[in-house]
Parts: C-alpha cells; sequence; structure tokens
C-alpha cells in the first residue's frame, strides 16, 4: 500500500489503463451560422394579405446574388407552388432558411395527402413553431413570418422568432431593416402616434383608430418600406418580391430596387 | 517495483511525476476539421447563350506555401455537368468520390445517369448542409455548372455552411471580390445572358484569371477552363495565363526599384 | 446413381458417400434449363449475349434487361433463376464499389470473378441458405492505361521516381464463368444455359485462343451462336440481348454497353441468314426460307 500512498495528493493514480481523464473540452472553431443579410414584411388585410421581401443575398460587404426570393408558396402541388394557400418568409441564415421551408412544404403536402384536405393556415402555425422549437438547443437562425387567410377568409399573419415563439399579428417586419420598417408600419398601418385632430388637449386627445387598409394602399405602403430601407441599409436592395394571397390565389409581383 | 504490473516498465511516477493521461485520450471530444489544410482559391463561373463556362487555377496552397501546382479543380459529373472546387482539397477528393460512386450507380439503369447540374447543384448543397449540421464540415465553396431540367444554362453555388445562390456570373473566395466586379461591369443584369457569345464569356473569364493572379497571393497563372454546352464538355487543364504585364510594378512605392 | 430416397439430397452441406453435393447439382439442373448464355473474349474486348425467351406477349420488347452493369466496365449475364442472377449481380456491385472505396479503382475482372466464386461457394456449405441457381458469366475490360485513382488531383511526376512507366502491358478483356457450387474459370468464350452444347461446339470452331478474333466480328458470330443455340427449342420466341466492353480505343472505350441497335440488327440478319444457308444444305432447294425467319 505504501506506493500507493506515496503519490502526489489531488493526482489521480495512474496505475489503470482505462482511467477517465479530466480533459479540457476542446474548443470548435467552426461556426455553423452566417448572415444573409436582407429584410422582409407582412401585412394583412380584411380579405388578403402580403407579404414581402428583397432578393438580396449578402455575406459581410458582398453581394452573392441579386436573385434569390425570400418569399415562399408552402404546400404547393408542383415545383411552381400552385396550388398553395399558405405563404412564408424566411430571412437570417439563408441555408437554415432554405431547410426550414422544405421541411415546412414536405409537413403540409403530407397533411394533404394523409387527410384528404388542406391544413389551415392556424394548424401550420403551430406545426411551424413546433418545427422551429424541436432544434431550440441548435436553432434555425431565421426569423419568418407566415401568411395565408383564416376560415372566416380574412387575412392571418404569423410571426416567430428563431426558437418558434409566435403570435398572430396585423403586421411585422423582420431580417436586416426590420427595426427601420417596424416603427413605420406601427405608425402606417396600426396608427401608432396618430391622432385626430381637434380631438382635446393633452391626455384627451383621441388616438385615431386602426382599421383594415385596402390591398392598394397595403401595396403602396410595402413599395415605400422597401424604397426607403434600400437608402438606409446595406443588406437590402436589388428587387422587392411581393406575394399577395386572396381567396382568388397568390399573386406574385417583382419590383426593381436601387442596386447600390 | 510495485505490485502493480500495469505499472511496469514505464516513468516512475516519483521520478517522473505523474503520467499525463490527456495526451492518450481514448474518450472525449471527436476530431472534427476545424480549419482547412491544403486549399485551393477562387472558382469563376459566366453564362452565356446556350451554355456555361467555368474556371479555377491549379494551385492547391498548404497555407502560405505554393504546395501542389498541377492540381485539377474541375470536376466533370456524368459528362453533363462540371463542378469547380473551391477550399480544403481533400474535402475535394472525398466529394469527387462520391460523386463517381453516384455515377456509377445512376448507370446500373438502362437510360443511365439522368442527373442534371440542377439535381447535382441540389444534392451537394444538402450534403454540405448536414455536414455542417454535424459540426464536421466540409470545408469548400463550389460552382456547379450545367444545365437545369428545361435546357438552360444552369450555374449555382454552395458552401460549406450549405449555403446556396444563383447568378449569370459567381465567384467564390477572392474572385468574389475581385472578379465579380468586372464581371458585372462586362455582363450588367440587363443584358442578359441570351448577348453574351461563348468567346466573349471565355475571354473575360481569363481577364479576370489574370487580375487574380496579379493580387492574388494564393493564385497560379496555370489554370483549368471548362466550357459546358449542350454538345458536350470542353475541358482544358493545362492553359497558361497570358499577356501578362508587370510595368505597373515599377510605379509602386515601398519595394523593388523605389524603396522610398 | 439417383439419390431420390436416400436423404442426401434434402439439406444442403451434407455429402452424399460417394461425396456428391445434391443441391448444387439440383442448382445446375436449373440452370439447365435458363435460355442460352454466352461470352466470347475477342482482341479488342468482350461481346456477352443472351437468348431471352419471351414468355409472354404482352411483354414489351427491349425491356427487361437481363445483361446488368456493374462498376462501370464489367458485364454480368445469368442464366437460371433470373431473381438469383439479380442477387448475384447486387452482390458484385457491391463488390466493385467495395473495392473501390479501398483502392481507388475499379475491380480487376478476376478479382471480381475470384470474390464472387467465393461468395457463391459460400451457399453451398450451410443448411439454412440454398445454392445459387445460375450460373453467371462475368466479362470486362482491365484498363490498359495507367488510370487516375479515384479523387486524384494531379499528374504525378512526369519521368525518374514515382514517374510513369513506358511500355509496361497491363489491362485487357477478361472472360470468367462461376457455377452454382462456386467453381470459376477463365475462358476464351463461355456458354451456359439450355443451348450450352451447340453454343460451346461453335466457340470451339472459332479458335479464339489464337487471339485472333476483332470484336465487330465477335458481335456477329455472338449472335449467329445464340441463333444456332436456338435451333433446338424452335417453338419459342427469342430477343437477342446483347452486350460489349471495349479497350480504351474502342467502341466503348472501356465500359460495359449495350451493342448499338443498327449493329444488333445487323448481327441478327447475318445471323438468320447463315442458318437460312445451312437449312438449304441440309434440306437441299426447300425454298422457303423466307417464310421461316418469321
Amino acid at each position: 500500500m505504501t506506493s500507493l500512498m506515496g503519490h502526489p495528493s489531488g493526482q489521480t493514480v495512474g496505475y489503470s489503463f482505462s482511467q477517465p481523464t479530466a480533459a479540457p473540452v476542446k474548443e470548435h472553431s467552426f461556426y455553423p451560422y452566417t448572415d444573409n443579410g436582407g429584410s422582409t414584411l407582412g401585412i394583412t388585410g380584411s380579405d388578403f394579405a402580403i407579404l414581402a421581401g428583397d432578393t438580396r443575398s449578402t455575406s459581410g460587404y458582398s453581394i452573392n446574388s441579386r436573385m434569390v426570393p425570400k418569399v415562399f408558396k408552402i404546400g404547393g402541388d408542383d415545383e411552381t407552388g400552385k396550388g398553395a394557400h399558405i405563404l412564408l418568409s424566411v430571412v437570417g441564415f439563408a441555408a437554415d432558411g432554405n431547410a426550414l421551408k422544405e421541411r415546412l412544404d414536405a409537413v403540409v403536402k403530407m397533411y394533404k395527402y394523409q387527410h384528404g384536405k388542406s391544413m389551415s393556415v392556424t394548424a401550420c402555425a403551430q406545426r411551424l413553431s413546433t418545427i422551429l422549437y424541436g432544434k431550440r438547443f441548435f436553432p434555425y437562425y431565421v426569423h419568418v413570418i407566415l401568411a395565408g387567410l383564416d376560415e372566416e377568409g380574412k387575412g392571418a399573419l404569423y410571426s416567430y422568432d428563431p426558437v418558434g415563439s409566435y403570435e398572430r399579428e396585423e403586421c411585422r417586419a423582420a431580417g436586416a431593416a426590420s427595426s427601420l420598417i417596424m416603427p413605420f408600419l406601427d405608425n402606417q398601418v396600426k396608427f401608432k402616434n396618430q391622432y385626430v385632430p381637434g380631438s382635446g388637449e393633452g391626455h384627451a386627445l383621441q388616438p385615431k383608430k386602426a382599421e383594415p387598409l385596402p390591398r392598394e394602399t397595403v401595396e403602396q405602403l410595402v413599395r415605400d418600406a422597401f424604397t426607403s430601407a434600400v437608402e438606409r441599409h446595406i443588406e437590402v436592395g436589388d428587387n422587392l418580391q411581393m406575394m399577395i394571397i386572396t381567396r382568388d390565389g397568390i399573386e406574385e409581383i417583382f419590383h426593381p430596387l436601387k442596386k447600390d | 517495483m510495485n505490485h502493480f504490473p500495469e505499472a511496469w516498465g514505464r516513468p516512475r511516477d516519483d521520478v517522473y511525476g505523474a503520467y499525463n493521461s490527456t495526451y492518450l485520450q481514448t474518450s472525449g471530444p471527436k476530431a472534427h476539421t476545424t480549419s482547412p489544410a491544403v486549399t485551393g482559391t477562387s472558382v469563376l463561373g459566366v453564362k452565356f447563350k446556350g451554355g456555361v463556362v467555368l474556371a479555377t487555377d491549379n494551385l492547391a496552397s498548404y497555407g502560405s506555401l505554393a504546395r501542389f501546382t498541377d492540381v485539377k479543380r474541375l470536376r466533370v459529373f456524368g459528362g453533363k455537368a462540371v463542378v469547380g472546387f473551391g477550399g480544403d482539397v481533400s474535402d475535394m477528393q472525398y466529394i469527387d468520390r462520391l460523386l463517381e460512386s453516384i455515377d456509377i450507380r445512376e448507370n446500373y439503369s438502362s437510360h443511365g445517369n439522368m442527373l442534371n447540374a440542377k439535381n447535382l447543384h441540389t444534392y451537394l448543397a444538402k450534403v454540405f448542409y448536414k455536414r455542417r449540421s454535424e459540426f464536421n464540415p466540409l470545408w469548400n465553396h463550389i460552382l456547379v455548372a450545367g444545365f437545369d431540367a428545361d435546357d438552360q444554362p444552369f450555374l449555382s453555388s454552395a458552401d460549406l455552411l450549405g449555403t446556396t445562390f444563383s447568378s449569370p456570373h459567381l465567384a467564390t473566395g477572392f474572385g468574389a471580390h475581385l472578379a465579380v466586379p468586372i464581371l458585372r461591369r462586362k455582363f450588367p443584369d440587363e443584358r442578359g445572358i441570351e448577348t453574351i457569345s461563348r468567346e466573349e464569356a471565355i475571354e473575360a473569364l481569363k481577364e479576370c484569371l489574370k487580375v487574380l493572379f496579379y493580387r492574388d497571393a494564393r493564385s497560379l497563372d496555370k489554370y483549368s477552363i471548362a466550357v459546358i454546352t449542350q454538345e458536350g464538355i470542353d475541358l482544358r487543364e493545362d492553359e497558361q495565363i497570358e499577356g501578362q504585364s508587370w510595368a505597373f510594378a515599377e510605379t509602386i512605392r515601398g519595394y523593388g526599384s523605389q524603396t522610398s | 446413381m439417383t439419390s431420390i430416397g436416400t436423404g442426401y439430397d434434402l439439406s444442403n452441406s451434407v455429402f452424399s458417400p460417394d461425396g456428391r453435393n445434391f443441391q448444387v447439382e439440383y442448382a445446375v439442373k436449373a440452370v439447365e434449363n435458363g435460355g442460352t448464355a454466352i461470352g466470347i473474349r475477342c482482341k479488342g474486348g468482350v461481346v456477352l449475349a443472351v437468348e431471352k425467351i419471351i414468355t409472354s406477349k404482352l411483354l414489351k420488347p427491349g425491356a427487361n434487361k437481363r445483361i446488368a452493369t456493374v462498376d462501370r466496365h464489367v458485364g454480368i449475364v445469368s442464366s437460371g433463376l433470373v431473381p438469383d442472377g439479380r442477387h448475384f449481380v447486387s452482390r458484385a456491385r457491391d463488390e466493385a464499389s467495395s473495392w473501390r472505396g479501398t483502392y481507388k479503382g475499379p475491380i480487376p475482372i478476376s478479382a471480381l470473378a475470384n470474390r464472387l466464386g467465393g461468395y457463391v461457394q459460400a451457399y453451398t456449405l450451410y443448411s439454412s441458405v440454398r445454392p445459387f441457381g445460375v450460373t453467371s458469366i462475368v466479362g470486362g475490360w482491365d484498363s490498359e492505361a495507367e488510370l487516375a485513382v479515384d479523387g486524384q488531383v494531379g499528374t504525378g511526376p512526369k519521368s525518374g521516381a514515382g514517374g510513369k512507366v513506358e511500355g509496361a502491358k497491363v489491362g485487357g478483356p477478361g472472360l470468367f464463368m462461376i457455377e452454382p457450387s462456386g467453381l470459376y474459370w477463365g475462358y476464351y468464350g463461355a456458354a451456359t444455359g439450355k443451348g450450352r452444347q451447340a453454343a460451346k461446339a461453335e466457340l470451339e470452331k472459332l479458335d479464339l485462343s489464337a487471339e485472333k478474333l476483332s470484336l465487330h466480328d465477335g458481335v456477329k458470330e455472338a449472335a449467329r451462336i445464340i441463333y444456332v443455340a436456338h435451333e433446338d427449342s424452335k417453338d419459342k420466341e427469342f430477343e437477342l440481348e446483347m452486350t460489349w466492353i471495349s479497350s480504351l480505343d474502342g467502341p466503348t472505350q472501356g465500359r460495359h454497353e449495350e451493342v448499338p441497335r443498327e449493329l444488333l440488327d445487323e448481327a441478327e440478319k447475318a445471323a438468320r441468314r447463315a442458318l437460312e444457308g445451312d437449312d438449304e444444305e441440309d434440306e437441299g432447294a426447300r425454298g422457303s426460307g423466307e417464310q421461316m425467319e418469321e
């Protein structure tokens, strides 16, 4: 026993071949994420919903491509997305965004094949949250917005954080220029900080009541939001992609934006 | 001598200190690629009327050492698509073997290998994304060139994170900074690929390679170039950058003839 | 020498007292009923051909291929139980792929035959399995040029240590036949299936060991031999399926491919003509060759 006791204390005895070691865990220098820039927004009306995004893809100060759409049709019948009734916009890490889009698309398709009816937007919204939370500890690094029409035919919009927290909203901006666009939408869609002229003094002043906006107005707001964002954010530009879902289907519109 | 035979013949702990068994780990984190070793630099690609051109130089660097000078970084798949590899050469060789086995398997059916460049790009992007999600990336940035299902020229990029994007002209690595601006000036979006001839596209890439050889310290004046058309693939792997002029070096202060 | 009632034929892996494995012999019987398959080792490549008996008018002509590709440079044709042949081919593909995994290059034909022989033989050893009901002909071309290994990126030194050896003779055609016992030999010409006796007699006349027969003549001969071998089962309709593997400078550039349509038609036409000629000699001026053809 004396030979055992002769070792310096605090060190484990080195006689066993299979010795548990308290080796420092090596750090991996590989970082699995990147930011591909760009911005998206969604607005609902009484009988429609709009999802929009720019088509620029960036890596740092470089523009990868001027034509990488961020808004997708989900659960369509073919490659073109024909027959879809749900829209999804993805912004953040594009590879994750693409993987997420493909997964949700497969889920919505499978739902239709298995149940013989289309998935409701509410069900899809919940499912998307579950998918995101399923990767809570290795998240999809994306901000997504889901849009469609609810059971009453009203525009429905759901916004998410990367790990699946979500809520239904009237409007939402996401991505690089979200901090520029969101206050604009608050003011122009929800009439925040707008008051009824001459309705009173100080606290008696009546806030202007928000009403669902007509489609033409909303489309113009989207264009204004992006032309302004392009001026102030380097990662936003090239083209504006808009998808409008109504009871008649989905319409896709492209607009040029500044390419600088 | 003690009564622990597994310690016999090993350096005595009381003389040399306890053996540091962290050097011989059998458990602990699995080693993955955390940085590339032997690497290739830029890959360039341009679409033209009826096809695509792809080019790389023939250098594989080991850090700042120009290690291998006859490396073929353009790889043909199934006689219809070409993949240009930047980044780690051993990972490129792994992917090359992967593609070889796929081509062999596809040819077992009587209609042969039906996979086009677009299919190949989708597949490779998913391989990259899967490996990055396992924290064991394939350290490459690639361009895939060929045709899509409608026989339209196809050019797209994929990288170690699984990020994908497509554009009428693309360049990876240093080329994204040096070659893309040249290509965007020569072939602005408004032109459309229908106005670009095969010769013009080849000339443009040669000029870009020359600029890269001037300014990218990890580049070489020997290069490979592949022209992919419906008629087939014209791959040249032993080309030489021509018409360089180093006259401008005289005007640079700080080294050579003008040291102050 | 019948085995009936002795009990020695009931299990694989059991010898009879006079040293026979009856299960294997029964497997050979299965082969003897299959469509005739042949392989010819020519100067510039290998030809494989099979007589595909049409079992139903509802089968699509030209579909349901019986000759399979393994890797890029090998073809396998089997006679006997078709599903057993498919499993055999599947194993061959796995072996070729595993060879690539280890050596980063195409498997030599002899090595493939060796591995497949070992595989088939293993199915004669256990009572839990039955032997393969096929005899397979494996034909291919070992590249005569020094091939780049899979994933190779450089050309290597042009001379000196590690450089290329000038004029070294490597590669060439390979033809092997593997029987249900696992026995395999290399052949100049191989035949199996129902018409093997007639086919072998014809193959022997070709003097293949002289290695003079060109690949194109080999195609013609192969077609003719299948037609000759079919004479004994004339009542059944058949389709001729034929593939080839040439040298790198030949028509298939070292790959196993179907014989092109035009050449196949030409070879079949010549085969029919040769048979008609024989008929006329045998039966005098019957003059009904044209009608007999269809």
